[in-house]
């Protein structure tokens, strides 16, 4: 476990970085967007690694309930808080490019209606484990709220998109990007450095959770 | 004795406890009344904005008949006496799901009515049509609502808690009933989606959430 931290922890940081020079120096500012676009590199990572740990979230919850083993339970936990933490990200970092580019802060896009129903799905999860007194019944009840959450993703996400277009022409169109392949470059190099960074926080509160797990079960770890 | 008749039997009761103090009811339809007063008042009541506030209303005042529909339960201690019956409990679900429901259609037909006379929309012609899509949607309303009412049994502040976790779940209900009522009263296209989406919904959650359930109730 320590050994496989480690390794994560230096990846993450290595692709941490590569993705700051590529998204900062090497790649160019959008014709559009200016340099406003160099906020997509970390906007559109956080949201991947939201939809990753809420995949987690459904997988964890599914084998907690089927198998009853704490380790999943202690994934499940970690992932429902990463997810909060990452739908959180995704939000401010959309909003804070919205403003410039499309000059509000809350445009009514479909995948930010989408993101803010996670966000508030996974704290409801989260607020259910912690208002239960014993802590197994709190993760087993939080459990069935991920599972449905999870469920529901793709529901939510096309009805929300079919609501806004199928009615009328969306008021602020955003022009055609075509992306240089620098800019290509900078989104891939975010993309897995912000997988890798879901990861690492993955295991490392993973592991917290089993130290205080351990702690509560009176066992020195 | 049959699912179904176990299913049937556990309706009843549960029916028979609301007709007897219709509390529920009462405070569910006074809700939906007020939003509907108040969002007409406030944004107009223009005929278009009937079906938004319509499921709106619906959904807001179904929450609150949804954290009330364990209270007898919790109240009496009659949730252990209600599990010792021997059987599966998915028909436990399927009972609470079914008065529930029946409950919520009653809730319907008040709410169409109040938007008819409030909205000036000229409902009763496809009042089978509205029924029927209204209907589809509190399926899924229910089925998910009864999941939660027994999970939160055990939460802290379960009150607080059920509109946070019922409302946004319950998101595609809300947009599937608006459009599709949007559809049935204007007579435009596009209602077939809309059917479609709600029509998802119901199955997924009626499929899922009984065996989740079984889960919950064993924390209970």
């Amino acid at each position: 476990m320590r050994l496989l931290l480690t390794l994560v922890g230096a990846a993450t940081a290595v692709l941490l970085a590569a993705g700051l020079y590529f998204g900062l120096v090497a790649s160019p500012p959008d014709a559009f967007q200016g340099d406003y676009v160099r906020i997509m590199y970390v906007h559109v990572p956080s949201a991947f690694a939201a939809y990753l740990a809420a995949g987690t979230v459904f997988v964890a919850s599914l084998l907690y309930l089927w198998r009853g083993r704490a380790l999943y339970d202690h994934v499940a936990h970690s992932a429902t808080e990463l997810a909060t933490l990452f739908t959180g990200l995704a939000l401010a970092g959309g909003m804070i490019w919205g403003k410039p580019v499309w000059g509000t802060w809350w445009a009514w896009d479909a995948r930010l209606v989408t993101t803010a129903m996670l966000f508030l799905i996974f704290a409801g999860a989260l607020m259910v484990r912690e208002l239960v007194e014993d802590r197994q019944r709190g993760a087993r009840l939080a459990a069935v709220v991920g599972i449905i959450g999870a469920l529901d993703v793709p529901l939510i996400h096309y009805s929300v998109v079919w609501f806004r277009t199928l009615h009328q022409a969306p008021s602020i169109t955003r022009g055609e990007i075509k992306m240089a392949p620098p800019m290509v470059a900078a989104l891939l190099v975010n993309l897995l450095a912000f997988a890798a960074l879901y990861l690492y926080l993955l295991l490392q509160r993973v592991r917290l959770e089993r130290l205080e797990a351990a702690r509560s079960a009176g066992i020195e770890p | 004795m049959t699912a179904w008749r176990r299913a049937a039997a556990l309706a009843r009761k549960d029916l028979l406890l609301e007709w007897r103090g219709r509390e529920t009811i009462t405070a569910m339809a006074g809700l939906a009344l007020l939003v509907v007063l108040l969002l007409g008042f406030v944004l107009g009541a223009e005929a278009a904005r009937a079906p938004a506030i319509l499921w709106v209303a619906l959904l807001l005042a179904a929450t609150l008949g949804v954290s009330r529909w364990t209270q007898a339960e919790v109240e009496q201690q009659a949730l252990e006496t209600l599990l010792l019956y021997p059987g599966s409990r998915e028909h436990i679900y399927w009972g609470k799901w079914g008065a529930l429901t029946l409950l919520l259609t009653v809730l319907l037909g008040l709410l169409l009515a109040a938007i008819g006379l409030l909205f000036n929309v000229d409902l009763w012609a496809r009042f089978p049509l509205l029924l029927g899509a209204g209907l589809l949607g509190i399926a899924g309303l229910s089925a998910v609502g009864t999941l939660f009412a027994a999970l939160l049994i055990p939460v802290r502040g379960r009150e607080l808690l059920m509109p946070l976790l019922l409302l946004p779940v319950e998101l595609p209900v809300l947009l599937g009933g608006v459009r599709l009522t949007e559809a049935i009263l204007t007579g435009s296209p596009g209602g077939g989606l809309w059917l479609g989406v709600l029509a998802v919904f119901d199955i997924l959650f009626l499929l899922v959430a009984p065996v989740l359930y079984t889960v919950v109730l064993e924390e209970a």
